[in-house]
């Protein structure tokens, strides 16, 4: 991998970041184990990369997180429960009839600033977002994080254009580059080659770092300054669930209560 | 004859707006022509987006989180069909202060032909349910129309002509154009009221009000479910049946909200009927060729009420 953002080295706060994604794991698990199960394959791939950008921002007002790949909503949920931005367990209620927890990100909760579930919307919005703190010249950023199955949405690539025509530099774009969708690989269904010349193309700096390095992931999200930055996060669908890593057919899963606690006695 | 159509009288209104609002940003989508007023006073505040209609929706969104007063407008089609499921999520569901100023409503592209008519956008933004739908006449009402959007924070959808320009009916100074209007005063023995929406309609019911003593006239500038129901009871006073003149496809048009809500009124439409336009031509031609105008609205008012001479 051709990796641009070395890793810090292991400190305390690495640790507790580090314990964060255990027990956000271990909340996705749960929530797959409810009666509607969940996208947990994605949610597991993505949640080092939500961990990582809450720690380095959930303190700054002027900075939005938008989870664009909203069918990650477990991930999502998991993530603000361990920042206390959600103060409910969203495994105690995922997917019940009384429930915020919905599976596409619910705006009505707190830390969720927008609707996101169809693909490529949350990616306009993050832009948006941070074009009004240029505007209002604060330090601001816009975050999206969206999938690479996602990149087939052409209004990703539609935002990809104005962003770069706008010169919406504190706009940063996450790919979670698991290499799955609905349906499969992202290798059979519609590829994505040459992702880094594209987003190079459309006037993006690109780093790529392992999406499960919180250090890496903590290095890479700071604004360019110069040109609107993409992250590559190359991430492994069900990280951390040997029974489905790199599985393609694990994007959505309802599992028993038994397997629930198999895997999370088995999270590394 | 005003001096401005409507889409000319947006850009300038904003423009005045903008001095003493610092949030109204103003957003294009490669229609606002050139040397825009806006652009011209406010370089900073002023985006042309491009040809992106559903990014640009997004965008305004989180402009509009961010504390801004985004108003984006690109014409009808690209605004309610293209970028629809954008307005439902932004403007519908989540309730975003964003303006849609939508020019080139109904079929006034003429003879650009289908891919530039709407006639369904009232009906597309009516389902996404807390939009603020105006559908001014003329210059002066459209300047009132974008000052209340300005000065609101609920998401509106603007829905403009092409390029016509009419003097809209005369308004109280202080009146809100969310306020029903009756043209001239109300006659007890109408046998039916004419309700007219958008600038062609109004203009053709304003002359069948002056030609025939047996109608009322009320104009309605906004046409969002809300509104329509603080009009009800006005309605239903001014005559027992009412016929509804509206620039749109009859299914999802203003007809069809004022039956459910008046259901002991009877509720007739004058719309642009089922045919999609096939030939070039003014926009009064288009619609002529949709069975829209005023033959076609004077047979229709004989054919509720008798001949014409009874009226």
């Amino acid at each position: 991998m051709d990796t641009l953002v070395q890793s810090p080295s292991h400190s305390a706060e690495l640790e507790e970041l580090l314990a964060k994604a255990q027990a956000a794991r271990s909340s996705i698990i749960d929530m797959a184990a409810r009666e509607t199960g969940c996208h947990i394959g994605g949610s597991l791939s993505v949640i080092d990369l939500l961990i990582g950008a809450y720690a380095k921002y959930h303190h700054d007002a002027d900075t939005a997180i938008v989870l664009s790949k909203g069918h990650s909503a477990a991930s999502l949920y998991a993530a603000l429960y361990q920042y206390g931005i959600l103060s409910d367990d969203p495994a105690a209620s995922y997917g019940g009839a009384d429930s915020l927890f919905t599976g596409h990100p619910n705006p009505k909760l707190p830390g969720i600033p927008f609707a996101t579930g169809s693909l490529g919307h949350g990616v306009a919005y993050a832009a948006g977002w941070a074009l009004g703190q240029k505007l209002r010249r604060t330090s601001g950023v816009g975050i999206a994080i969206g999938g690479d199955g996602e990149l087939q949405e052409g209004l990703c690539w539609e935002t990809a254009q104005l962003v770069q025509a706008k010169d919406i530099t504190n706009f940063i774009y996450v790919v979670d580059c698991n290499g799955g969708q609905n349906d499969g690989l992202l290798a059979d269904i519609s590829p994505l080659p040459n992702l880094r010349e594209r987003f190079e193309a459309f006037g993006f700096r690109v780093k790529e770092i392992d999406g499960h390095d919180l250090g890496q992931i903590i290095a890479a999200l700071e604004p360019d300054g110069e040109k609107p930055l993409a992250i590559l996060a190359h991430t492994v669908k069900g990280k951390g669930v040997a029974a489905i890593e790199g599985n393609p057919h694990a994007h959505y899963a309802k599992i028993s209560e038994k397997i629930a606690l198999k895997w999370k006695r088995g999270l590394q | 004859m005003s001096s401005l159509a409507a889409r000319e009288a947006y850009k300038d209104e904003l423009t005045k707006l903008a001095a003493d609002n610092a949030n109204i940003i103003c957003l294009e989508a490669d229609l606002g022509g050139k040397e825009h007023p806006f652009q011209q006073s406010y370089p900073d505040r002023f985006f042309n987006l491009g040809i992106a209609e559903l990014a640009s929706v997004g965008i305004a969104a989180g402009l509009s989180k961010a504390g801004f007063v985004p108003f984006f407008s690109t014409f009808a089609s690209f605004a309610a069909l293209r970028a629809a499921e954008g307005v439902k999520l932004a403007l519908g569901y989540m309730g975003e202060n964003i303006k849609i100023v939508a020019a080139y409503g109904g079929v006034s592209g003429g003879w650009f032909g289908t891919t530039h008519h709407c006639l369904e956008d009232i009906a597309v933004i009516q389902t996404f349910q807390n939009i603020r739908i105006a559908c001014p006449h003329g210059e002066a009402e459209t300047r009132r129309v974008v000052q209340e959007a300005a000065a609101s924070n609920e998401p509106y959808y603007i829905r403009l002509s092409r390029n016509d320009k009419f003097d809209s009916l005369a308004r109280d100074g202080s009146g809100s154009c969310r306020e029903l209007l009756f043209e001239g005063a109300v006659r007890s023995d109408a046998l039916l009221c004419l309700v007219s929406i958008g600038e062609q309609a109004t203009e053709i019911c304003s002359q069948i009000y002056k030609e025939n003593e047996r109608v009322n006239h009320a104009h309605l500038c906004y046409v969002d479910r809300d509104s329509l129901k603080r009009y009800k009871a006005e309605l239903q006073a001014a005559a027992g049946t009412l016929l509804v003149v509206e620039e749109h496809r009859a299914s999802g048009g203003t007809a069809s909200s004022l039956a459910l809500l008046l259901p002991e009124s009877r509720v007739y439409s004058h719309d642009c009927g089922e045919a999609w336009p096939i030939y070039g031509g003014s926009h009064a031609d288009v619609l002529h060729y949709l069975g829209f105008g005023y033959e076609a609205l004077t047979r229709q008012i004989a054919e509720l009420g008798g001949d014409t001479d009874d009226f």
